[in-house]
Parts: C-alpha cells; sequence; structure tokens
C-alpha cells in the first residue's frame, strides 16, 4: 500500500489548523503543510510545535510559491526551522531567486515540475538544467503538472526515467485547462495507471485536490486506483491483456 | 537508437560515402535562414496553446528559391476568438514580406484545431483534409516561436496510434511495428496517388509536369520514411522501450522514440536509415543523388517555370522532363533496393506489414 495524505491548502484554504482537523478523521498518513501564500509561512512555523501530528507517518511543508525577492533571505530562515525536524521542502522553481541560497537544504529540498504556464521546470529537460543549479535536490513530481503539459504521459515517462534515483514525493490532482487543481477523474486516472510501474510504492503521495470533509476517503481510493503497486492494476478492465491473441 | 539534434545523418552520409549533394546543403542552408527570417516577422504571434506550424519544405529542410509557406495556426487550448485575428496577421505579414501563399487547396494558410485531428482518426469525419494535416503534422512540420501546442498534439496524435493499436500493445508477434499508424501513413500516400489524378482532371493539365516531380521525389519520400519511422520502433528503439511495451504493455517509452524520428526531417531519416542497416553504398548513393537533382531543378527557376507550364501532352519530346524521368526513376529502384534488396529484416517487415 502507498502511504497518500493530502496539502492541508487543497482541503482548506489558507488555513493548515482546519485542513489538518479534516484529515485527522481520515486514513491518510501522509500530510503536505501548505505555505503557498508568503503569509501562511510565519504563522506555520510558529505553530508547528503546538502541532498534533503524530498519525502521520510522512510530513512536508510547502514553500511560498510567490514573493519579491527581498523577503527570500526571510523565506529561507523560516524553513530552516522546517529542515531542523528533518522534514522535506518543496519548492517551485520559478520562484527561486538565489540558488546558492537555496542549495543549503541539500537533499531536504524537492523541487516541483511546474505546469504549462511556466517557461520553466516543466520538463526532463528543462528540470536537469535545474537540477545542475541544485546538484542535491530532490524531486517532487507533480503528475497533474506533467500531465498538463503533456497528456499522452510520455514526459512523465521522461521525467521518471531520467531523475528516478531524485523521487521523493508526489502530487496528485487532476489540473485543469486553467492550470487550477480538480479532483481526479476517470482520464486522469487512467492516464496515472499507464506510469504507475515507474513510482516505486514507498514513494509518498500527496493529493492537491480540492474536495470537501466528505470526499477525502473517495479521494483516496482513487489515488490508489490511479497508482496501483504490483498486481493491483485494473487496466484489465477495459483492454486485452498479453494473453489475447491479437495479430 | 535515439536521435540527436545535434547529429545530422545526412552530413555523416556524406562523409561516409565521401560526396558531396550541394542542392542538398543549399536547401538546408536557405532553410535555416528562411526560418530565421519568419520567426522573427512572427514574433509574439505564437502562444503555449497555439503554435505557429510549417508544412512543406520549410519543414523538410528543402526550401528552393520558388517555395511557399505553407502554415496553419494550429490551436490545442480553450476557444479564443483571438485566435482569429492572430492568424490573419500572420498571413498578412507573410504577404508583406514577400512569401508566396500556400497552395489552393485550403490546408494551410488558416487555423486548425486539435480536436480533429486526435479525435477523428478514421471513420468518415476524417475527412481528406484533415488526413493530410494530421499525416503532415507527424512527418513534415515543424513550429516556428512557441511550439508547445504542437508537441502536445503530435504527442497525442501518436499516442492514439499506439495505445489503441492491440497487436502492437498485447499482441504475441515478437515484431514491434505500429500497424495503425503504418497503414495510415500507407493510406495518405495512396490518397496523395489518387488524388494526383483528380488535379490533373480538374486543372487540364496545368502544373501537371511540376506536380508529377514532386509526386515522384518529396511525397514518395514522405511516403517511404514515414514506413521507416514506423520500422523504426522495431530496428532502431532502444530496448528500454521494447522492455516497457512488452513487460508492462506501455507504449510510453516507443512514444519517445517515435517522436524523436518525428522530429527529423524525411531525407534524415532515410540516411539514418542508410547507414545504421549499412545498406549497400550503390543504393544509398542513387538514393540521395536523385534527391540532389531534384531540389537542383526545383532551384533553377527557368526549369521550375517551364515544368509549371509543360502539358502533359508534350512531355515525351522535353529535354527538362527528361531529366525529371531519369532521376525519378533512379529514385524508384532505389527505393525498391532499399526496402525489398538490400536488407532481409527491412525487407521481411516490408513485406509482412507493407503488403498485406
Amino acid at each position: 500500500m502507498r502511504t497518500i495524505g493530502f496539502s492541508t491548502g487543497a482541503l482548506a484554504y489558507s488555513d493548515f489548523r482546519l485542513g489538518l482537523k479534516i484529515l485527522s478523521s481520515t486514513t491518510a498518513i501522509a500530510v503536505e503543510l501548505s505555505a503557498l501564500r508568503e503569509t501562511e509561512l510565519e504563522p506555520l512555523v510558529n505553530a508547528i510545535d503546538s502541532l498534533n501530528l503524530a498519525h502521520f507517518r510522512y510530513i512536508s511543508v510547502h514553500a511560498p510559491s510567490r514573493y519579491e525577492p527581498r523577503h527570500e533571505p526571510r523565506i529561507i530562515a523560516l524553513l530552516k526551522k522546517v529542515c531542523e525536524r528533518n522534514w522535506p521542502i518543496i519548492v517551485h522553481p520559478d520562484t527561486i531567486h538565489d540558488f546558492s541560497a537555496w542549495n543549503s537544504f541539500g537533499g531536504l529540498l524537492l523541487v516541483e515540475n511546474m505546469d504549462k504556464r511556466n517557461s520553466t521546470g516543466r520538463t526532463g529537460n528543462e528540470l536537469a538544467a535545474i537540477f545542475s543549479k541544485l546538484p542535491n535536490a530532490q524531486l517532487c513530481f507533480d503528475l497533474g503538472h506533467c500531465r498538463q503539459v503533456d497528456p499522452t504521459m510520455t514526459e512523465s515517462y521522461s521525467i521518471l526515467t531520467m531523475f528516478r534515483s531524485r523521487l521523493r514525493q508526489l502530487h496528485i490532482s487532476e489540473v485543469n485547462s486553467r492550470s487550477t487543481h480538480d479532483p481526479l477523474s476517470e482520464a486522469s486516472i487512467g492516464a496515472f495507471e499507464k506510469i504507475s510501474h515507474l513510482i516505486p510504492a514507498e514513494v509518498p503521495v500527496i493529493l492537491e485536490s480540492p474536495v470537501g470533509p466528505d470526499q477525502v476517503k473517495e479521494e483516496i481510493k482513487h489515488a490508489q486506483m490511479a497508482l496501483p503497486t504490483n498486481g493491483s492494476s485494473r487496466s484489465g478492465r477495459h483492454e486485452p491483456r498479453s494473453n489475447v491473441a491479437v495479430v | 537508437m535515439k536521435p540527436s539534434t545535434r547529429f545530422d545523418p545526412i552530413s555523416d552520409l556524406q562523409a561516409r560515402l565521401r560526396v558531396n549533394w550541394p542542392a542538398i546543403q543549399k536547401a538546408q542552408r536557405k532553410t535555416l535562414q528562411t526560418k530565421n527570417k519568419i520567426e522573427t516577422l512572427l514574433k509574439g504571434l505564437s502562444s503555449t496553446d497555439a503554435s505557429t506550424t510549417v508544412f512543406g519544405s520549410l519543414a523538410r529542410n528543402e526550401w528552393t528559391s520558388k517555395s511557399d509557406v505553407d502554415w496553419t495556426m494550429l490551436v490545442d487550448g480553450q476557444a479564443d476568438p483571438q485566435h482569429h485575428a492572430v492568424a490573419r496577421e500572420i498571413s498578412r505579414r507573410l504577404k508583406k514580406a514577400g512569401f508566396a501563399d500556400p497552395g489552393m487547396t485550403g490546408i494551410f494558410g488558416n487555423m486548425t484545431f486539435s480536436h480533429d485531428l486526435v479525435q477523428k482518426i478514421g471513420g468518415r469525419e476524417d475527412t481528406n483534409e484533415n488526413t493530410t494535416r494530421r499525416v503532415l503534422l507527424l512527418q513534415e512540420s515543424v513550429a516556428l516561436g512557441k511550439a508547445e501546442a504542437r508537441q502536445r498534439v503530435l504527442g497525442l496524435i501518436l499516442s492514439r496510434y499506439l495505445n489503441e493499436d492491440y497487436g502492437f500493445k498485447y499482441g504475441r508477434l515478437p515484431v514491434k511495428v505500429p500497424r495503425f499508424l503504418l497503414n495510415d501513413i500507407v493510406r495518405y500516400w495512396r490518397t496523395v496517388t489518387v488524388d494526383f489524378v483528380e488535379k490533373q482532371r480538374g486543372q487540364e493539365g496545368q502544373g501537371w509536369a511540376l506536380r508529377n516531380a514532386k509526386l515522384r521525389m518529396s511525397r514518395k519520400l514522405i511516403f517511404a520514411t514515414g514506413m521507416l519511422r514506423c520500422f523504426s520502433c522495431e530496428l532502431l528503439s532502444p530496448p528500454e522501450a521494447r522492455r516497457e511495451l512488452i513487460k508492462h504493455q506501455s507504449t510510453a517509452a516507443m512514444e519517445q522514440h517515435l517522436r524523436g524520428f518525428m522530429e527529423m526531417t524525411a531525407l534524415q531519416v532515410l540516411a539514418l536509415f542508410l547507414t545504421e542497416l549499412k545498406i549497400n553504398p550503390k543504393t544509398a548513393r542513387t538514393l540521395f543523388s536523385a534527391y540532389n537533382s531534384f531540389l537542383a531543378l526545383l532551384d533553377n527557376q527557368a526549369k521550375r517555370e517551364h515544368l509549371k507550364n509543360l502539358h502533359p501532352d508534350k512531355i515525351g519530346s522535353d529535354p527538362v522532363y527528361a531529366d525529371v524521368r531519369t532521376f525519378t526513376r533512379n529514385f524508384q529502384d532505389a527505393l525498391t533496393a532499399l526496402f525489398f534488396g538490400d536488407n532481409k529484416q527491412l525487407r521481411d517487415l516490408t513485406i509482412f506489414f507493407g503488403v498485406f
């Protein structure tokens, strides 16, 4: 079974406490504490000691996705406190101004691949350029973003084969044409299933689907369907397997 | 075998054979200059949802002095009324810069939407225009400016050809050739040859000799290299692509392999196969010499104009058409040697997949 959980930001916009409260009554065993807005980071870091996170096997923190260059040292200083707990930090590569400063996070820094609105970090080759500046950083692979860039999942295949050794976390959701997150659809589940065999079972999966508290359980089930581990593939529902004589 | 953008199989083949094909080299240089010029001209008109995509000689790296720009604005994204205005602006800027209009078929010089290209492969809604746009997008197209929309659509089309080919994906046959794709390439070629006769009737012989030369050279090249692109899955694909397909029924790696081959020009594909399969040097020389003669003729304005105005009744005694007859026959004979004579694997694949 995969380690599956949610981003607090997907469950409760800009309110990590409510996100955690919703998750406390579910089977989620992983969480990403979201500080996507710059103003969310300091309150989150200050509150960490007071949060009940005991039932999560995996915890990470999402760094702000937009900030002014002059605020970068302060953001890095706050995130250092997260690092002390050995929690990975997810960062959008297009937000980084001073790569050398972010290099200090070493392997706890997880670079996320971007959606099609961005001009960098979308493909394997673009990520390679980023990793050349952050040689110790690891990968948070956003399947939804990559599917939006290439719905055939060939680019996902490329990224997973190029950076298999750096893969530390997944983001999963539907990403629509306006580049916002949606719950998983039949189409996205089928697409993700296509490359699921390339994702080791131990890599934690964070859902970014904006769902209500009563939909969390079903969305986790959808994620399990999208990313089957050995022997649990549902592909056979629709298509012939190799023992069918087609030719 | 993963094609590299830095490696040019044509230069490599020239060096191996110790020959020179000046008209091909000149066309390559002129293509590069023209692409740069058009890219500057159309700056700001493409987006991640709409790629300015060119076809024909510009995409094949075969630009000659009287080539026209076959273009479309390929839209893959949310509907936007502005797309029409952008398409008109592309047309206006190209005309103002003196580029010849695309042909009269209506296939180029406007907007194309991804939906039909991806969703309508086969069936009665797959019109002649749709098939043409789709097959040419795969085999001879390039984006000028932002390329994302073209890349997405090309990938989606390839994905359909491979994923819906159950024989390719699940079949027991150890030979892996994408037959759905191959059949569409064959179908397109046959359509082109039938339409050639239809145009001959409709245009009362006007432009016949020039169209005939193009049919027997550049159109036939696209067909032949389309077959080679499909056969590359069996003959030149990396081991992991085969493993993914056979072990996991995943076509992702094979799609990646084929995308690489679709990004090469037809002549590059041909040169790569001639080298990789160690085809008889005589065949290689004949193929490229014939094609060099074809491009030299197209670049000669007087001869090109002569052919354009030459009525089919007069070809028997015409010296320019005699040249055409020679190089087109040489090209045909060398293709026959390539597909049926020089290499057993290629011959077996051609007979098994290309004939029945």
